[in-house]
Protein backbone atom coordinates (compact mmCIF):
# COMPACT_ATOMS: atom_id res chain seq x y z
CA UNK A 1 0.00 0.00 0.00
CA UNK A 2 2.73 2.45 0.97
CA UNK A 3 4.09 2.81 -2.53
CA UNK A 4 0.69 3.90 -3.78
CA UNK A 5 0.29 6.80 -1.34
CA UNK A 6 1.54 9.28 -3.95
CA UNK A 7 -0.78 7.84 -6.60
CA UNK A 8 -3.80 8.29 -4.35
CA UNK A 9 -2.77 11.78 -3.24
CA UNK A 10 -2.42 12.75 -6.89
CA UNK A 11 -5.83 11.21 -7.55
CA UNK A 12 -7.48 13.13 -4.71
CA UNK A 13 -5.92 16.39 -5.88
CA UNK A 14 -7.04 15.83 -9.49
CA UNK A 15 -10.56 14.97 -8.35
CA UNK A 16 -10.72 18.11 -6.19
CA UNK A 17 -9.27 20.28 -8.97
CA UNK A 18 -11.69 18.93 -11.58
CA UNK A 19 -14.65 19.32 -9.24
CA UNK A 20 -13.53 22.81 -8.18
CA UNK A 21 -13.22 24.11 -11.74
CA UNK A 22 -16.57 22.58 -12.70
CA UNK A 23 -18.20 24.02 -9.57
CA UNK A 24 -17.11 27.59 -10.38
CA UNK A 25 -18.06 27.27 -14.06
CA UNK A 26 -21.41 25.62 -13.42
CA UNK A 27 -22.48 28.16 -10.79
CA UNK A 28 -21.43 30.98 -13.15
CA UNK A 29 -23.37 29.54 -16.09
CA UNK A 30 -26.12 28.34 -13.74
CA UNK A 31 -26.92 31.94 -12.75
CA UNK A 32 -27.41 32.86 -16.40
CA UNK A 33 -29.40 29.73 -17.12
CA UNK A 34 -31.64 30.46 -14.11
CA UNK A 35 -32.21 34.01 -15.38
CA UNK A 36 -32.95 32.66 -18.87
CA UNK A 37 -35.41 30.20 -17.37
CA UNK A 38 -37.20 33.09 -15.63
CA UNK A 39 -37.24 35.23 -18.78
CA UNK A 40 -40.63 36.31 -20.14
CA UNK A 41 -39.51 35.74 -23.73
CA UNK A 42 -41.00 32.33 -24.63
CA UNK A 43 -38.14 31.43 -26.95
CA UNK A 44 -35.54 32.09 -24.24
CA UNK A 45 -37.25 30.34 -21.36
CA UNK A 46 -38.41 27.40 -23.45
CA UNK A 47 -34.93 26.69 -24.79
CA UNK A 48 -33.51 27.00 -21.25
CA UNK A 49 -36.19 24.62 -19.95
CA UNK A 50 -35.54 22.15 -22.78
CA UNK A 51 -31.82 22.14 -22.01
CA UNK A 52 -32.50 21.56 -18.31
CA UNK A 53 -34.94 18.70 -18.97
CA UNK A 54 -32.74 16.97 -21.54
CA UNK A 55 -29.73 16.98 -19.24
CA UNK A 56 -31.77 15.82 -16.26
CA UNK A 57 -33.32 12.91 -18.19
CA UNK A 58 -30.15 11.38 -19.64
CA UNK A 59 -27.32 9.62 -17.78
CA UNK A 60 -24.05 11.48 -17.22
CA UNK A 61 -22.15 8.57 -18.77
CA UNK A 62 -23.94 9.01 -22.11
CA UNK A 63 -23.33 12.76 -21.96
CA UNK A 64 -19.63 12.14 -21.35
CA UNK A 65 -19.45 9.76 -24.32
CA UNK A 66 -21.32 12.18 -26.57
CA UNK A 67 -18.99 15.04 -25.68
CA UNK A 68 -15.83 12.93 -25.64
CA UNK A 69 -16.47 11.53 -29.13
CA UNK A 70 -18.70 14.26 -30.53
CA UNK A 71 -16.78 17.41 -29.65
CA UNK A 72 -13.71 16.53 -31.77
CA UNK A 73 -16.07 15.79 -34.68
CA UNK A 74 -17.87 19.09 -34.27
CA UNK A 75 -14.85 21.32 -33.75
CA UNK A 76 -12.25 19.19 -35.49
CA UNK A 77 -9.92 19.70 -32.59
CA UNK A 78 -9.07 17.36 -29.75
CA UNK A 79 -8.76 18.90 -26.29
CA UNK A 80 -7.42 16.04 -24.24
CA UNK A 81 -9.22 14.07 -21.55
CA UNK A 82 -9.10 16.59 -18.72
CA UNK A 83 -10.54 19.46 -20.76
CA UNK A 84 -13.23 17.16 -22.18
CA UNK A 85 -14.07 16.03 -18.65
CA UNK A 86 -14.42 19.62 -17.45
CA UNK A 87 -16.62 20.56 -20.41
CA UNK A 88 -18.84 17.50 -19.96
CA UNK A 89 -19.28 17.90 -16.22
CA UNK A 90 -19.95 21.63 -16.54
CA UNK A 91 -22.61 20.99 -19.17
CA UNK A 92 -24.06 18.29 -16.90
CA UNK A 93 -24.18 20.19 -13.62
CA UNK A 94 -25.14 23.67 -14.87
CA UNK A 95 -28.88 22.77 -15.06
CA UNK A 96 -28.87 21.38 -11.52
CA UNK A 97 -27.20 24.55 -10.23
CA UNK A 98 -29.63 26.66 -12.27
CA UNK A 99 -32.65 24.95 -10.71
CA UNK A 100 -31.26 25.54 -7.22
CA UNK A 101 -30.46 29.19 -7.97
CA UNK A 102 -33.89 29.68 -9.52
CA UNK A 103 -35.52 28.40 -6.34
CA UNK A 104 -33.32 30.86 -4.44
CA UNK A 105 -34.39 33.80 -6.61
CA UNK A 106 -38.04 32.81 -6.14
CA UNK A 107 -37.61 32.74 -2.38
CA UNK A 108 -36.68 36.45 -2.30
CA UNK A 109 -39.57 38.73 -1.41
CA UNK A 110 -40.92 40.89 -4.24
CA UNK A 111 -40.51 43.93 -2.01
CA UNK A 112 -36.75 43.61 -2.42
CA UNK A 113 -36.75 44.11 -6.18
CA UNK A 114 -39.57 46.68 -5.97
CA UNK A 115 -37.47 48.59 -3.45
CA UNK A 116 -34.46 48.43 -5.76
CA UNK A 117 -36.49 49.71 -8.68
CA UNK A 118 -38.04 52.49 -6.62
CA UNK A 119 -34.63 53.96 -5.72
CA UNK A 120 -33.91 54.22 -9.46
CA UNK A 121 -32.00 51.01 -10.14
CA UNK A 122 -32.47 49.36 -13.53
CA UNK A 123 -33.83 45.81 -13.72
CA UNK A 124 -30.39 44.16 -14.18
CA UNK A 125 -28.99 46.28 -11.36
CA UNK A 126 -31.72 45.15 -8.94
CA UNK A 127 -31.09 41.56 -10.00
CA UNK A 128 -27.32 41.64 -9.55
CA UNK A 129 -27.01 43.94 -6.52
CA UNK A 130 -30.18 43.16 -4.55
CA UNK A 131 -31.82 39.85 -5.45
CA UNK A 132 -28.96 37.54 -6.49
CA UNK A 133 -26.70 38.07 -3.44
CA UNK A 134 -29.58 37.21 -1.10
CA UNK A 135 -30.74 34.35 -3.29
CA UNK A 136 -27.28 32.76 -3.39
CA UNK A 137 -26.83 33.12 0.37
CA UNK A 138 -30.16 31.36 0.88
CA UNK A 139 -29.32 28.37 -1.31
CA UNK A 140 -25.84 27.60 0.03
CA UNK A 141 -27.05 24.35 1.70
CA UNK A 142 -28.45 22.76 -1.49
CA UNK A 143 -25.49 24.12 -3.47
CA UNK A 144 -23.13 22.33 -1.08
CA UNK A 145 -25.19 19.17 -1.49
CA UNK A 146 -24.92 19.47 -5.25
CA UNK A 147 -21.17 20.00 -4.87
CA UNK A 148 -20.93 16.66 -3.07
CA UNK A 149 -22.77 15.07 -6.01
CA UNK A 150 -20.38 16.84 -8.39
CA UNK A 151 -17.35 15.39 -6.61
CA UNK A 152 -18.84 11.89 -6.80
CA UNK A 153 -19.69 12.38 -10.48
CA UNK A 154 -16.02 12.92 -11.34
CA UNK A 155 -15.50 9.19 -10.68
CA UNK A 156 -17.09 8.43 -14.06
CA UNK A 157 -14.16 10.12 -15.79
CA UNK A 158 -12.01 7.10 -14.99
CA UNK A 159 -13.95 5.43 -17.85
CA UNK A 160 -12.53 7.92 -20.38
CA UNK A 161 -9.05 7.51 -18.87
CA UNK A 162 -8.80 10.70 -16.84
CA UNK A 163 -6.48 10.00 -13.95
CA UNK A 164 -8.47 10.97 -10.86
CA UNK A 165 -9.23 9.20 -7.56
CA UNK A 166 -11.14 6.30 -9.13
CA UNK A 167 -8.39 6.08 -11.76
CA UNK A 168 -5.84 5.78 -8.94
CA UNK A 169 -7.79 2.82 -7.55
CA UNK A 170 -8.02 1.22 -10.98
CA UNK A 171 -4.28 1.66 -11.55
CA UNK A 172 -3.44 0.06 -8.20
CA UNK A 173 -5.78 -2.81 -9.03
CA UNK A 174 -4.29 -3.36 -12.48
CA UNK A 175 -0.75 -3.38 -11.07
CA UNK A 176 -1.26 -5.38 -7.86
CA UNK A 177 -4.45 -7.35 -8.68
CA UNK A 178 -5.57 -6.94 -5.05
CA UNK A 179 -9.17 -5.78 -5.39
CA UNK A 180 -9.84 -5.32 -1.67
CA UNK A 181 -7.08 -2.85 -0.90
CA UNK A 182 -7.39 -0.93 -4.16
CA UNK A 183 -11.11 -0.30 -4.00
CA UNK A 184 -11.46 0.02 -0.23
CA UNK A 185 -8.74 2.68 -0.29
CA UNK A 186 -10.57 4.49 -3.09
CA UNK A 187 -13.82 4.39 -1.13
CA UNK A 188 -12.03 5.62 2.01
CA UNK A 189 -10.55 8.56 0.09
CA UNK A 190 -14.00 9.55 -1.21
CA UNK A 191 -15.38 9.28 2.33
CA UNK A 192 -12.54 11.53 3.53
CA UNK A 193 -13.51 14.19 0.97
CA UNK A 194 -17.17 13.75 1.95
CA UNK A 195 -16.33 14.20 5.64
CA UNK A 196 -14.42 17.38 4.90
CA UNK A 197 -17.45 18.62 2.97
CA UNK A 198 -19.71 17.85 5.95
CA UNK A 199 -17.42 19.71 8.34
CA UNK A 200 -17.21 22.65 5.93
CA UNK A 201 -21.00 22.64 5.58
CA UNK A 202 -21.45 22.74 9.36
CA UNK A 203 -18.92 25.57 9.66
CA UNK A 204 -20.69 27.71 7.03
CA UNK A 205 -23.93 27.00 8.84
CA UNK A 206 -22.49 28.53 12.00
CA UNK A 207 -20.99 31.52 10.16
CA UNK A 208 -24.11 32.47 8.21
CA UNK A 209 -27.05 31.16 10.22
CA UNK A 210 -29.68 32.79 7.96
CA UNK A 211 -33.33 31.97 7.43
CA UNK A 212 -32.91 29.11 4.99
CA UNK A 213 -30.56 27.34 7.36
CA UNK A 214 -33.32 26.60 9.82
CA UNK A 215 -34.90 24.08 7.46
CA UNK A 216 -31.67 22.82 5.92
CA UNK A 217 -30.18 19.50 6.84
CA UNK B 1 -32.46 12.76 -48.40
CA UNK B 2 -30.20 9.79 -48.94
CA UNK B 3 -28.68 10.53 -45.58
CA UNK B 4 -32.03 10.36 -43.84
CA UNK B 5 -33.01 7.10 -45.55
CA UNK B 6 -29.60 5.68 -44.66
CA UNK B 7 -29.97 6.60 -40.98
CA UNK B 8 -33.55 5.38 -40.91
CA UNK B 9 -32.46 1.99 -42.23
CA UNK B 10 -29.72 1.92 -39.60
CA UNK B 11 -32.26 2.79 -36.92
CA UNK B 12 -34.52 -0.08 -38.03
CA UNK B 13 -31.55 -2.47 -38.00
CA UNK B 14 -30.42 -1.43 -34.56
CA UNK B 15 -33.83 -1.28 -32.93
CA UNK B 16 -34.08 -4.95 -31.81
CA UNK B 17 -30.63 -4.79 -30.19
CA UNK B 18 -31.31 -1.51 -28.42
CA UNK B 19 -34.81 -2.53 -27.36
CA UNK B 20 -33.29 -5.58 -25.71
CA UNK B 21 -30.98 -3.21 -23.85
CA UNK B 22 -33.81 -0.91 -22.86
CA UNK B 23 -35.74 -3.90 -21.54
CA UNK B 24 -32.74 -4.92 -19.43
CA UNK B 25 -32.37 -1.35 -18.15
CA UNK B 26 -36.07 -1.43 -17.29
CA UNK B 27 -35.78 -4.79 -15.53
CA UNK B 28 -32.70 -3.87 -13.48
CA UNK B 29 -34.05 -0.45 -12.50
CA UNK B 30 -37.52 -1.68 -11.51
CA UNK B 31 -36.13 -4.59 -9.45
CA UNK B 32 -33.63 -2.37 -7.62
CA UNK B 33 -36.20 0.35 -7.06
CA UNK B 34 -38.61 -2.18 -5.53
CA UNK B 35 -36.06 -3.87 -3.26
CA UNK B 36 -34.32 -0.60 -2.41
CA UNK B 37 -37.56 1.17 -1.57
CA UNK B 38 -38.70 -1.61 0.76
CA UNK B 39 -35.31 -1.62 2.48
CA UNK B 40 -35.21 2.17 2.68
CA UNK B 41 -38.76 2.30 3.98
CA UNK B 42 -37.87 -0.13 6.77
CA UNK B 43 -34.67 1.77 7.68
CA UNK B 44 -36.51 5.09 7.54
CA UNK B 45 -39.11 3.94 10.07
CA UNK B 46 -36.51 2.29 12.32
CA UNK B 47 -34.53 5.52 12.29
CA UNK B 48 -37.44 7.54 13.71
CA UNK B 49 -38.23 5.13 16.56
CA UNK B 50 -35.78 6.90 18.85
CA UNK B 51 -33.37 4.07 19.67
CA UNK B 52 -29.94 5.77 19.74
CA UNK B 53 -27.95 2.73 18.57
CA UNK B 54 -30.24 1.98 15.62
CA UNK B 55 -30.42 5.65 14.61
CA UNK B 56 -26.64 6.02 14.65
CA UNK B 57 -26.00 2.76 12.80
CA UNK B 58 -28.41 3.75 10.04
CA UNK B 59 -26.87 7.23 10.01
CA UNK B 60 -23.42 5.70 9.44
CA UNK B 61 -24.83 3.48 6.69
CA UNK B 62 -26.30 6.55 4.98
CA UNK B 63 -23.04 8.48 5.24
CA UNK B 64 -21.09 5.61 3.67
CA UNK B 65 -23.48 5.32 0.74
CA UNK B 66 -23.95 9.06 0.26
CA UNK B 67 -20.22 9.74 0.57
CA UNK B 68 -18.94 7.39 -2.14
CA UNK B 69 -19.72 7.39 -5.86
CA UNK B 70 -21.97 4.63 -7.14
CA UNK B 71 -19.16 3.40 -9.41
CA UNK B 72 -16.98 2.73 -6.34
CA UNK B 73 -19.83 0.90 -4.58
CA UNK B 74 -20.32 -1.24 -7.66
CA UNK B 75 -16.63 -2.15 -7.79
CA UNK B 76 -16.65 -2.93 -4.05
CA UNK B 77 -19.62 -5.26 -4.37
CA UNK B 78 -18.56 -6.91 -7.61
CA UNK B 79 -14.81 -7.27 -7.07
CA UNK B 80 -14.13 -7.00 -3.33
CA UNK B 81 -16.91 -9.07 -1.75
CA UNK B 82 -15.96 -12.29 -3.65
CA UNK B 83 -12.44 -12.06 -2.21
CA UNK B 84 -13.81 -12.77 1.28
CA UNK B 85 -14.22 -16.40 0.24
CA UNK B 86 -17.81 -16.64 1.41
CA UNK B 87 -19.87 -18.62 -1.08
CA UNK B 88 -22.93 -16.43 -0.52
CA UNK B 89 -21.07 -13.23 -1.47
CA UNK B 90 -19.81 -14.47 -4.83
CA UNK B 91 -22.26 -12.59 -6.98
CA UNK B 92 -22.57 -12.90 -10.72
CA UNK B 93 -22.73 -9.57 -12.49
CA UNK B 94 -26.53 -9.37 -12.54
CA UNK B 95 -26.88 -10.06 -8.81
CA UNK B 96 -24.07 -7.61 -8.05
CA UNK B 97 -25.88 -4.98 -10.09
CA UNK B 98 -29.20 -5.55 -8.30
CA UNK B 99 -27.59 -5.66 -4.83
CA UNK B 100 -25.50 -2.53 -5.30
CA UNK B 101 -28.28 -0.57 -6.94
CA UNK B 102 -30.81 -1.61 -4.26
CA UNK B 103 -28.48 -0.53 -1.47
CA UNK B 104 -27.85 2.74 -3.30
CA UNK B 105 -31.61 3.29 -3.68
CA UNK B 106 -32.23 2.47 -0.03
CA UNK B 107 -29.80 5.18 1.10
CA UNK B 108 -31.88 7.82 -0.68
CA UNK B 109 -35.24 6.36 0.33
CA UNK B 110 -34.27 6.12 4.02
CA UNK B 111 -33.49 9.82 4.08
CA UNK B 112 -36.81 10.67 2.40
CA UNK B 113 -38.95 8.44 4.61
CA UNK B 114 -37.29 9.82 7.75
CA UNK B 115 -37.93 13.42 6.67
CA UNK B 116 -41.49 12.59 5.65
CA UNK B 117 -42.26 10.99 9.03
CA UNK B 118 -40.71 13.95 10.81
CA UNK B 119 -42.74 16.33 8.63
CA UNK B 120 -46.03 14.88 9.89
CA UNK B 121 -47.10 17.23 12.72
CA UNK B 122 -46.47 15.82 16.20
CA UNK B 123 -50.09 16.48 17.16
CA UNK B 124 -51.11 13.65 14.83
CA UNK B 125 -49.33 10.90 16.75
CA UNK B 126 -50.10 12.52 20.11
CA UNK B 127 -53.77 12.58 19.15
CA UNK B 128 -53.64 8.94 18.13
CA UNK B 129 -51.99 7.97 21.43
CA UNK B 130 -54.52 9.97 23.43
CA UNK B 131 -57.45 8.06 21.94
CA UNK B 132 -55.83 4.86 23.15
CA UNK B 133 -53.87 3.63 20.16
CA UNK B 134 -50.61 1.85 20.79
CA UNK B 135 -47.38 3.28 19.41
CA UNK B 136 -47.44 0.79 16.57
CA UNK B 137 -51.09 1.53 15.79
CA UNK B 138 -50.52 5.29 15.68
CA UNK B 139 -47.53 4.77 13.39
CA UNK B 140 -49.35 2.32 11.16
CA UNK B 141 -52.78 3.98 10.93
CA UNK B 142 -52.02 7.68 11.36
CA UNK B 143 -48.41 8.70 10.70
CA UNK B 144 -47.24 6.42 7.87
CA UNK B 145 -50.22 7.04 5.52
CA UNK B 146 -49.62 10.78 5.75
CA UNK B 147 -45.86 10.39 5.45
CA UNK B 148 -46.21 8.22 2.35
CA UNK B 149 -48.11 10.97 0.58
CA UNK B 150 -45.38 13.48 1.42
CA UNK B 151 -42.67 11.16 0.17
CA UNK B 152 -44.11 10.69 -3.34
CA UNK B 153 -42.49 13.73 -5.03
CA UNK B 154 -38.89 13.21 -3.80
CA UNK B 155 -39.24 9.45 -4.36
CA UNK B 156 -39.91 9.97 -8.08
CA UNK B 157 -36.78 12.13 -8.21
CA UNK B 158 -34.78 9.24 -6.73
CA UNK B 159 -36.16 6.83 -9.29
CA UNK B 160 -34.83 9.04 -12.08
CA UNK B 161 -31.40 9.01 -10.42
CA UNK B 162 -31.51 5.21 -10.19
CA UNK B 163 -32.57 4.78 -13.82
CA UNK B 164 -29.71 7.01 -14.89
CA UNK B 165 -27.26 5.12 -12.66
CA UNK B 166 -27.98 1.88 -14.52
CA UNK B 167 -25.84 3.25 -17.37
CA UNK B 168 -22.81 2.69 -15.13
CA UNK B 169 -23.61 -1.04 -15.04
CA UNK B 170 -22.18 -1.32 -18.57
CA UNK B 171 -18.69 -1.40 -16.97
CA UNK B 172 -19.38 -4.79 -15.36
CA UNK B 173 -20.88 -6.16 -18.57
CA UNK B 174 -24.62 -6.09 -17.87
CA UNK B 175 -26.21 -5.96 -21.32
CA UNK B 176 -28.34 -2.91 -20.63
CA UNK B 177 -28.95 -0.01 -22.98
CA UNK B 178 -25.49 1.58 -22.81
CA UNK B 179 -23.73 -1.75 -23.19
CA UNK B 180 -25.92 -2.75 -26.15
CA UNK B 181 -25.08 0.58 -27.74
CA UNK B 182 -21.37 -0.08 -27.25
CA UNK B 183 -21.80 -3.48 -28.90
CA UNK B 184 -23.58 -1.82 -31.83
CA UNK B 185 -20.72 0.67 -32.08
CA UNK B 186 -18.15 -2.13 -32.22
CA UNK B 187 -20.01 -3.42 -35.27
CA UNK B 188 -20.63 -0.02 -36.88
CA UNK B 189 -17.88 2.33 -35.62
CA UNK B 190 -18.72 4.90 -38.32
CA UNK B 191 -22.11 5.62 -36.74
CA UNK B 192 -20.83 6.22 -33.23
CA UNK B 193 -22.47 9.60 -32.69
CA UNK B 194 -25.78 8.48 -34.16
CA UNK B 195 -25.91 5.44 -31.88
CA UNK B 196 -25.04 7.39 -28.76
CA UNK B 197 -27.67 9.99 -29.63
CA UNK B 198 -30.19 7.19 -30.13
CA UNK B 199 -29.35 5.80 -26.69
CA UNK B 200 -29.68 9.26 -25.16
CA UNK B 201 -33.14 9.60 -26.73
CA UNK B 202 -34.17 6.20 -25.32
CA UNK B 203 -33.07 7.16 -21.81
CA UNK B 204 -34.92 10.43 -22.25
CA UNK B 205 -38.11 8.60 -23.21
CA UNK B 206 -37.83 6.48 -20.05
CA UNK B 207 -36.83 9.25 -17.61
CA UNK B 208 -38.76 12.28 -18.78
CA UNK B 209 -42.25 11.05 -17.81
CA UNK B 210 -40.96 10.18 -14.32
CA UNK B 211 -39.44 13.66 -13.99
CA UNK B 212 -42.69 15.26 -15.11
CA UNK B 213 -44.58 13.11 -12.62
CA UNK B 214 -42.18 14.28 -9.89
CA UNK B 215 -42.87 17.94 -10.56
CA UNK B 216 -46.60 17.29 -10.88
CA UNK B 217 -46.59 15.39 -7.57
CA UNK B 218 -44.68 18.18 -5.89
CA UNK B 219 -47.42 20.64 -6.84
CA UNK B 220 -50.08 18.17 -5.72
CA UNK B 221 -48.61 16.88 -2.44
CA UNK B 222 -46.21 19.69 -1.52
CA UNK B 223 -42.50 19.65 -0.79
CA UNK B 224 -40.82 18.49 2.40
CA UNK B 225 -37.53 20.12 1.53
CA UNK B 226 -35.69 16.97 0.50
CA UNK B 227 -34.52 17.32 -3.06
CA UNK B 228 -32.60 14.18 -3.99
CA UNK B 229 -31.26 15.70 -7.19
Amino acid sequence: MGQYTDVFIEGILTTLALAGICLVLSIFFGIFLALMRRSSNPFVWRSAAAYIQIIRSTPLLIQIYLIYYGLPLLIGNYFGEEATAIIALTIHSTPYMAEIIRAGIQSIDRGQSEGGMSVGMSKPQTMFYIVLPQALANVIPPLLGQTAVLIKDTSLFSIIAVFELMGAGLRMYSETVIATESYVTTAACYLLIYMMMLIFSNMTQKWLGGGAWQTAH
Amino acid sequence: MDYIIDKYQLFIDLLPLLMKGLLMTFEVSILSILIGSLLGFLFGILRTLGNKIITNTIGLYLHIFRGTPYLVQLYLIYFVLPSFDVEFLKFDSFTAAIVSLSLYTSSYVTEIVTSAINAVPKGQSEGARSVGMSRFQSLYHIVIPQALKLSIPPMSGVYVIIIKSTAVLSVIGISELTRQGEIAILRLPGNLMFIYLLIAVMYFIYCYPVLRFASWAEKRYGSIGVDPE
